[in-house]
């Protein structure tokens, strides 16, 4: 059987990200790995991010994040870059309400201008805070990024399954998964049908194009689930989604590197934090 | 019919809620063992038929029978039927559920309670029936529709029924890959599973099936081997159905004298056989 998977639809899901992310996960050089180091990884890694919050620790999480999934994983170094892009701009926004106070003396403000009597601006201190958020956010970011680009949604599931999570909620997570395929699938039928009608040819069309395609995405979304309730049903379906689960073996080698890796960003950090000084020099103070 | 029927039913009548007659008095008998098609237009009730043998459907008259047992709707008989009856959905996108085709094709056989062994086994076997095995780690969602399909129906044998119905297999398939599933289904016919299919498709249910039932608005109106329906001009008629153009070909070159005596060809093999054992005169 050569049928290569290459409909229409398949080219066009190419350029989505998510669609992209996706099939890393899939085909990466991790992918045969036990989900449950890489959780383990990313998970650790983030918290301790998160936790220090210091510019250094958040640099050297997404200097090693992005190495891991370049290197280890092969995932494209352009790729990688292209999805650390995306977050920034919104992060940016963000982070600048809280560089930016709002005071009545413009006194210690690097910089600021006048709204009637206040004064609006930036202090040195509200710069590094927004500037230790914007890496902290960036870190955890590279952390789920490399979880997502090596791992797929079906292993990370039957990890949660293993962790004994409620069924009901995984087996919502794996047909939202799943559906979420069949709804962007569909989407693009209907966008490509309305198109072809000069459905976006101006605003105005456009806009009520968009209203009907997102009406009759919940009906077939609301059929399809009908649907799906009869084939399962027709397959003795009583109320739970029994499946084979993946058959991952942990790997004590990788394992320990993974301990090793988290004790000396832990060390690292708290060295950097000032929390670890040497006995010599620190003992006098 | 001297075999004895697997499916049959009764009266069968069925409206649905909004008032369309889907089902109108069908009386019919399945013989076991044959590559039976149900041939008829869209909206001509085929599908809402095989939701009955499958129990997904309560008729509102008449009844149906497995294997001579009168089908019942308490859940424990219902999934006695489905474990014989299995059914593959004409739309493989709303059948398949899970992402990773080993899990979805392990569903059934879960549900039939077999241990962990056991639907290893079945699901190994589903899926080299289906020639699919190098897809196993592949997402569902990557597979191309041909693909899907093939899924669709190792789903089902992993449950392996008594009887396989497949609800318009060939639909939206290249000739290709209709040509491959419909192979599939011969070779799973060979190995003593009953296989229904639907279709409008006069020539594929003319070479392919043993038997034909021909459906319209809701009732069967015809039944017989396909060497004889397609000579019942006036039942071609009621129903809106061309004949295979196999056949008026091979009548033409019979009436010529081009094409050597016996039974009609159901496929170009034996057709260009006829005529070449016809003796130059
Ligand atoms: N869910 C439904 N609700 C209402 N009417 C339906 C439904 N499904 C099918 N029908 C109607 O029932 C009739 C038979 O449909 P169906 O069994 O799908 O035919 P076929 O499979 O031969 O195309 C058609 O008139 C169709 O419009
Ligand atoms: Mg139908």
């Amino acid at each position: 059987m050569n049928d290569t998977p290459t409909t229409p639809g398949y080219q066009r899901r190419q350029s989505v990200s998510l669609l992209k992310i996706d099939q890393y996960a899939y085909i990466n050089r991790l992918a045969h790995v036990h989900p449950l180091e890489k959780m383990v990884l990313a998970l650790v890694t983030m918290i301790i991010c998160l936790v220090f919050s210091s510019p250094a620790t958040s640099l050297i999480v997404i200097l090693s994040m992005a190495g891991m999934a370049i290197l280890l994983a092969r995932i494209p170094a352009s790729f990688f870059l292209k999805l650390m892009l995306a977050p920034v701009a919104f992060l940016l926004l963000s982070v600048l309400t809280v560089a930016f106070v709002w005071v009545k003396d413009p006194a210690g403000l690097l910089w600021g201008f006048n709204v009637g009597c206040y004064t609006v601006g930036v202090t040195s201190r509200g710069l590094i805070t927004a500037g230790d958020l914007f890496l902290k956010s960036l870190g955890a970011v590279a952390c789920l990024y490399f979880l997502s680009l090596t791992t797929p949604m079906v292993d990370i599931l039957s990890v949660l399954k293993a962790l004994r999570l409620p069924p009901l909620f995984i087996e919502l997570m794996s047909l939202v998964y799943r559906f979420i395929f069949v709804l962007l699938d569909t989407a693009d039928k209907i966008y490509t049908s309305q198109a072809s009608r000069w459905g976006y040819a101006t605003m105005k069309t456009s806009y009520s194009s968009l209203g009907q395609l997102v009406s009759n995405l919940f009906t077939k979304a609301g059929r399809n689930y009908q649907m799906l309730y009869t084939t399962l049903t027709s397959r003795c379906y009583t109320g739970e989604l029994n499946v084979l689960e993946s058959s991952h073996v942990l790997s004590r080698k990788n394992l320990f590197l993974i301990i090793l890796f988290e004790a000396a960003l832990l060390l690292a950090s708290m060295h950097l934090a000032g929390f670890l000084t040497p006995f010599a020099g620190g003992a006098g103070s | 019919m001297k075999d004895k029927p697997i499916l049959e039913t009764r009266g069968l009548g069925f409206s649905y809620v909004d008032g369309t007659q889907a089902l109108v008095d069908v009386d019919l008998a399945i013989p076991a063992g044959k590559k039976i098609a149900f041939l008829g237009p869209n909206g001509a009730g085929k599908t809402t038929l095989f939701l009955h043998f499958n129990g997904l459907i309560r008729p509102d008259r008449g009844k149906v029978y497995f294997a001579g047992q009168e089908v019942r709707y308490d859940h424990a008989s219902l999934l006695e039927l489905r474990k014989k009856v299995g059914v593959v959905f004409q739309d493989p996108e709303t059948q398949l559920f899970s992402a990773s085709v080993r899990q979805e094709i392990s569903f059934g056989p879960l549900n039939l309670g077999l241990p962990r062994e056991a639907v290893l086994q079945r699901v190994h076997k589903a899926m080299q029936d289906t020639g699919i095995l190098e897809l196993q780690d592949r997402p569902t969602h990557f597979l191309s529709y041909g693909q899907k399909k093939r899924v669709a129906i190792a789903d089902i044998l992993a449950m392996q029924p008594e009887v396989l119905i497949c609800d318009e297999p060939t639909a939206w398939l290249d000739v290709k890959h209709a040509g491959q599933i419909m192979d599939l289904l011969t070779e799973i016919n060979g190995e003593g599973v009953t296989v229904i299919i639907s279709t409008h498709d006069v020539d594929l249910a003319y070479s392919w099936a043993d038997y034909i039932f021909i459906m319209k608005s809701g009732k069967v109106i015809g039944e017989a081997t396909p060497e004889c329906i397609f000579y019942n001009r006036q039942l071609l008629e009621e129903a809106e159905l061309q004949r295979p153009w196999l056949l008026d070909l091979y009548e033409e070159l019979q009436r010529k004298g081009w094409v050597s005596a016996g039974l009609p060809p159901k496929n170009i093999r034996e057709f260009l056989r006829s005529i070449r054992d016809k003796e130059p005169a």
